[in-house]
């Protein structure tokens, strides 16, 4: 009997070869075989927090996570000021109120073809034509044409002041002609521009890049990177923390603690968690109850305990990674005098858990409110089952962090969404002529340092309306370890690795 | 046979019916897919009209739901399932290659849970085969509490101490064998657990047969009658084997969130959120699929180990000696647990002190603190009665339910199957769908999925009760189908079942802890149990008092559960003598037993 039993135990090992493709593919290169042979720069390890969404198209979310990892680049890029930078574009000027030139720099793209005016052209249209439109282009039409040997002329329908600004939007990237060869999908594989070209793509789980050694800007010092795509942070660290990573994007404040103080830095960043209150129904549509709430909140417990001091306390919608707002900004103007509130003022207060710290927030929010006087009822949901419900105005207060550069990075444009009539991220459901009036006069001013001061100057009245209470400034964590130097620490979260970064 | 082509058809009906009712979604909660897929593709994107009304284009939705499922449906008989609506990516090879992951995580996940089941029998194995068994309760309070061990928890754990802090095995990943050893421990201890329970709650019984205490006295060796033993008890646990099978490969969703695994729960669980239908019909169908296969083999399996048996009607009754129960065990976990309660329930549950935040035990905070600095006793205390009520009733729902479908499997196995291949949200976001948002909804949405192992345990059981021989005796002496079932089967069948049911019953509240990001359920700051496990997961290494308070009471409610369920059995004067039991069919059973031996467990 037991003859006969042998070979059945041996059976499940006939399965073994068909294991094999039930494990992922790629990123399992340990560190040897990531030392690179050619002993010029090792590759780099790296763990960024979003997979790609939309199989790398640059034309949605994706396009960030392009550029973070030095495979994508625009014409223009954005300054540690938050202005327009030369990228791809060496220099621009503007021609009359519609017209732009911009001359572009000697650069190649990564299959070997020059990045001619006529490539560039092709590749904005391309995107103006993307359907959805990407965001840098919402509400915007424009054509672009090449105009002689290395200008590239853009022509807007409507005047556009910020249009370097606009161009610098990861999704603006500039791909080669092969990109858009099949079909209504772009491949950015080996098509881009950037230090690092991408070599393969395994689907939502990892990626692999190479050095583009013909980069205009100097080849990069590692020799390629292996990326992995990792949604928990926990797990993202933990990774870090044996050593089998060399960069973790995005470490939760609960896990910064596990990891060394050396390996984890953190950078000021333009999301701003605030609390945004209902200025058209419900009980805060008193601007009296809504003094009262803003008074009630304590907003250094924020920074300091929730966030565990990797955020810094509110000061205004724009953060100190927005680093021109300190100097520029005034008192809120029209602040209404603040109410008692009353007994029967129960509010709804909201917020999602798609980031931890939120949900903390809103607890600690229900608190200080309650002490008040206020009642508060509080819902937690996934982001994607909330917002709706929030646009519609259906709470009376919003726990929400928002990047207050958007996708182009003029400071205008948050405020024109967030908090005018026709808004279409007005969750605070202000509608004040005031505010308006500031935001409308501060969208027409081209100069840089103009827009900012009227960008203040409307940002005061907002806050003078009290439907917005600015909580905390992020900070983001990024866990480096010891042996990599030169991580770009991005406050636009646009850039993560650059020429520069070893290990 | 044509009960069996009956079966297939309402098999089929169901799957059918599943694919459409995924197909109506949307247009069933009323929420737009151009929607949710933007929020998925970018979280951040203003959802403009212009921009919803790109995407509903690019999707294909203006036709209406109909003309969506069509479509899907016709390019599913050319082989293919449509491209995501997140990615633009082809289904079926993503679906694939996370099937492929899944099941492998699967696959070594059984194999942990058998191991573990055999660990928690080995005592009742060893006694048995001895024939010592006579007089020993059952111990059963380890098993217990690992059964009620959330798997995410056991899952950080493993990936903090034995991936990261020992470095002994990877902590993240699915690029080889040594990979899948954490993630497998973490499915399988639990899942272990539960049928390791179940097991040792049979095993006496069988070693109580007339044919063991022959087979002993004939001089078999203690071994083969313990494998004998376990071969008589394993048929009745297949279904629930199969179950978890199919439940392991599609809603292991923590679990590959915290080891990075590209499985098919994590797949589902964003096509779910996200409507992306193509991928979520398809995910969906290959569960279903498999349940199908799942059944199938738990089918021939049984017929291999009791065939005969189960065809002539020669089974004894699997009811055990009767034990002494355990007054006192109980009763200690009882007065455990009511006495944090009590003492939990004098302090204050919702006092945030942010100051005092993961402040470790002390006299002042006897469990420590939570992130935000509130007292955890209190917090453990104020949610015991929420938590314990909602899942107790849920529970009983389902065990009622259970145990009515379970009598009549034939209309209820393919139901449970179908039921339990699909994804724990997808079941919410359907029962949302039919019921609304309601404070109902996800009792509902939970209880839904409650009954099915119930079910599939209370036809097993019932299938071996029938193939008894005072089964027979009685029919033999004229009673009626109702007579039989009141005083014969259901008597046979609840308690086992009941044991079971109280097994689930933390599962119950953690499951509704888990719909809380739906909506449903629970709110933060409420204390309800399976919140506060889920809100300090975070912080486990750091402040691991904050997710120990909270398992700890689960386990201790498990371990109550089981203990207390030790008395529960069938009723003294109903039991039948072990010599009035037929000592022939005993005979001929361990005579085909040995013929048979090869094909045995153990």
């Amino acid at each position: 009997m037991r003859s006969h039993r042998r070979p059945r135990l041996l059976a499940p090992l006939l399965l073994v070869p068909l294991m094999a493709g039930c494990f992922a593919s790629g990123g399992g290169d340990d560190s040897a075989s990531g030392d690179g042979g050619d002993g010029d720069g090792a590759r780099l390890r790296v763990a960024l927090a979003f997979p790609p969404a939309e199989n790398l198209s640059p034309y949605g979310a994706d396009a960030t996570l392009l550029s973070r990892l030095g495979v994508t680049e625009g014409l223009t890029a954005l300054d540690a000021n938050g202005s327009a930078a030369p990228a791809l574009a060496e220099s621009w000027r503007r021609d009359g109120e519609k017209d732009w030139e911009f001359t572009l720099r000697d650069a190649t793209f990564q299959d070997g073809s020059d990045v001619t005016p006529a490539a560039v052209a092709a590749s904005l249209t391309r995107a103006t034509d993307a359907e959805p439109a990407p965001a840098a282009l919402a509400g915007v039409t424009l054509s672009v044409k090449a105009s002689g040997d290395r200008v590239v002329r853009v022509t807007t329908a409507e005047p556009d002041p910020v249009l370097p600004l606009r161009l610098s939007s990861p999704s603006l990237a500039i791909l080669s002609k092969d990109a858009y060869a099949k079909g209504s999908r772009v491949d950015p594989v080996g098509h881009a521009t950037g230090p690092f070209e991408l070599t393969e793509v395994n689907g939502a789980a990892s990626a692999s890049l190479d050095r583009f050694d013909d980069y205009w800007g100097g080849r990069a010092q590692a020799s390629g990177i292996d990326a992995r795509f990792i949604a928990d942070g926990t797990a993202r660290a933990n990774a870090l923390r044996t050593g089998e990573l060399d960069i973790a994007e995005a470490v939760p404040v609960a896990q910064a603690a596990s990891l060394d103080e050396k390996t984890r830095r953190d950078t000021a960043t333009t999301r701003t968690t605030s609390l945004l209150l209902n200025a058209s129904s419900g009980a805060f549509e008193d601007a009296g109850l809504r003094a009262a709430a803003r008074q009630a909140l304590d907003t250094s417990v924020f920074a300091e305990d929730v966030y565990e001091g990797y955020a810094d306390p509110g000061a205004g919608i724009y953060g100190p990674a927005v680093t021109w707002a300190e100097g520029k900004r005034t008192a809120p103007v029209g602040r209404a005098a603040v109410k008692k509130p009353g007994n029967g003022d129960t509010i709804t207060l909201a917020t999602y858990d798609n980031r931890p710290e939120l949900p903390e927030v809103a607890q600690v929010v229900k608190q200080q409110l309650e002490k008040a006087g206020f009642t508060v009822k509080l819902t937690v949901r996934e982001y994607s089952r909330l917002e709706g419900d929030a646009l519609d105005g259906k709470f009376d207060a919003f726990v929400l962090a928002r990047n207050t550069l958007l996708d182009t990075g003029d400071p205008v444009a948050v405020l024109a969404s967030d908090y005018t009539c026709d808004g279409g991220f007005n969750i605070a459901q202000l509608c004040d002529k005031g505010v308006d009036r500031a935001v409308a006069d501060a969208e027409k001013i081209a100069d840089t340092a103009k827009r900012q001061d009227a960008a203040m100057a409307a940002e005061a009245r907002i806050l003078g309306s009290d439907a917005v209470v600015p909580l905390v400034h992020q900070r983001i964590i990024t866990g480096v370890a010891d042996s990599v130097q030169g991580v770009v620490l991005d406050p636009y979260e646009r850039t993560l690795v650059g020429t520069g970064t070893r290990r | 046979m044509w009960q069996r082509v009956a079966g297939a058809g309402w098999r089929i009906l169901l799957a059918v019916g599943l694919v459409c009712g995924i197909g109506l979604l949307p247009w069933l909660t009323h929420t737009d897919p151009a929607y949710t897929v933007l929020k998925a593709r970018s979280a951040e994107r203003e959802p403009t009209p212009e921009v919803l009304a790109d995407i509903r284009q690019q999707l294909g939705v203006d036709g209406g739901p109909l003309h969506v499922l069509a479509g899907w449906l016709g390019g599913l008989v050319r082989g293919d399932a449509g491209q995501s609506w997140i990615s633009g990516a082809d289904v079926l090879p993503y679906v694939t290659r996370a099937l492929g992951a899944s099941l492998l995580l699967m696959g070594v996940a059984l194999l942990v849970a058998v191991l573990t089941a055999g660990v928690i029998c080995l005592r009742t194995l060893r006694l048995g085969a001895r024939r010592r068994l006579g007089g020993r309760r059952s111990g059963g309070s380890g098993s217990a509490v690992l059964a009620s061990l959330p798997e995410f928890l056991v899952a950080s754990v493993l990936a903090t101490v034995v991936g990261v802090q020992l470095g002994w095995l990877p902590a993240l990943g699915w690029y080889g064998p040594q990979w899948t050893v954490l993630p497998a421990l973490a499915l399988g201890l639990p899942a272990g657990a539960v049928l390791g329970r179940l097991l040792d709650d049979l095993l006496p019984g069988a070693f109580g047969e007339p044919w063991a205490l022959a087979a002993a006295a004939r001089g078999l060796t203690g071994r083969s009658v313990a494998r004998q033993a376990v071969r008589r008890c394993v048929p009745a646990l297949l279904p629930n084997l199969g179950l978890f099978v199919v439940g392991l490969t599609g809603g292991a969703v923590a679990v590959e969130q915290v080891f990075d695994i590209p499985g098919l729960g994590r797949t589902t669980l964003q096509a779910a959120l996200a409507q992306d239908l193509p991928v979520l019909q398809a995910g969906t169908l290959a569960l279903v699929l498999l349940a199908a296969l799942a059944t199938g083999a738990t089918r021939v399996a049984a017929r291999l180990l009791t065939g005969p048996a189960l065809r002539d009607g020669a089974l004894s009754s699997l009811h055990r000696p009767a034990p002494p129960a355990g007054r006192l065990l109980p009763l200690v976990y009882g007065a455990l647990l009511v006495a944090v309660v009590m003492v939990g329930l004098v302090r204050d549950p919702l006092a945030l002190d942010t100051g005092q935040r993961l402040r470790a035990p002390s006299l002042e905070h006897p469990f420590g603190t939570d992130a935000l600095g509130r007292d955890l006793l209190a917090r453990v205390g104020h949610g015991a009665l929420d938590t314990l009520l909602l899942a107790a009733a849920i529970s009983a729902a389902a065990l009622l339910v259970g145990v009515l479908l379970g009598l009549v499997p034939r209309v209820s196995a393919p139901l449970v199957d179908t039921v339990n291949s699909v994804p724990p949200v997808l079941v919410a976001l359907l029962v949302t769908a039919v019921a609304g948002s309601g404070a109902a909804t996800p009792a509902l949405a939970v209880g839904a999925v409650a009954w099915a192992p119930l079910a599939a345990h209370t036809s097993s059981l019932l299938r071996q009760e029938r193939a008894t021989l005072h089964i027979t005796a009685s029919k033999g002496l004229g009673a009626g189908p109702v007579h039989l079932l009141r005083h014969e089967l259901l008597p046979a069948v609840v308690p086992p079942v009941l044991r079971h049911a109280l097994l689930r019953l933390p599962g119950v509240a953690l499951a509704l802890a888990s719909l809380g990001f739906l909506g449903l359920g629970a709110q933060p700051p409420s204390p309800e149990w399976g919140l506060l496990l889920a809100e300090n997961q975070p912080y486990a290494e750091r402040a691991p008092w904050a997710v120990l308070a909270p398992a700890a009471v689960l386990a201790l409610l498990g371990a109550l559960a089981v203990s207390a369920a030790g008395g529960l059995r069938r009723p003294a004067r109903r039991r039948p003598s072990p010599t009035a039991d037929g000592g022939e069919g005993a005979e001929r059973r361990s005579v085909t037993a040995t013929e048979k031996a090869p094909a045995g467990v153990g």
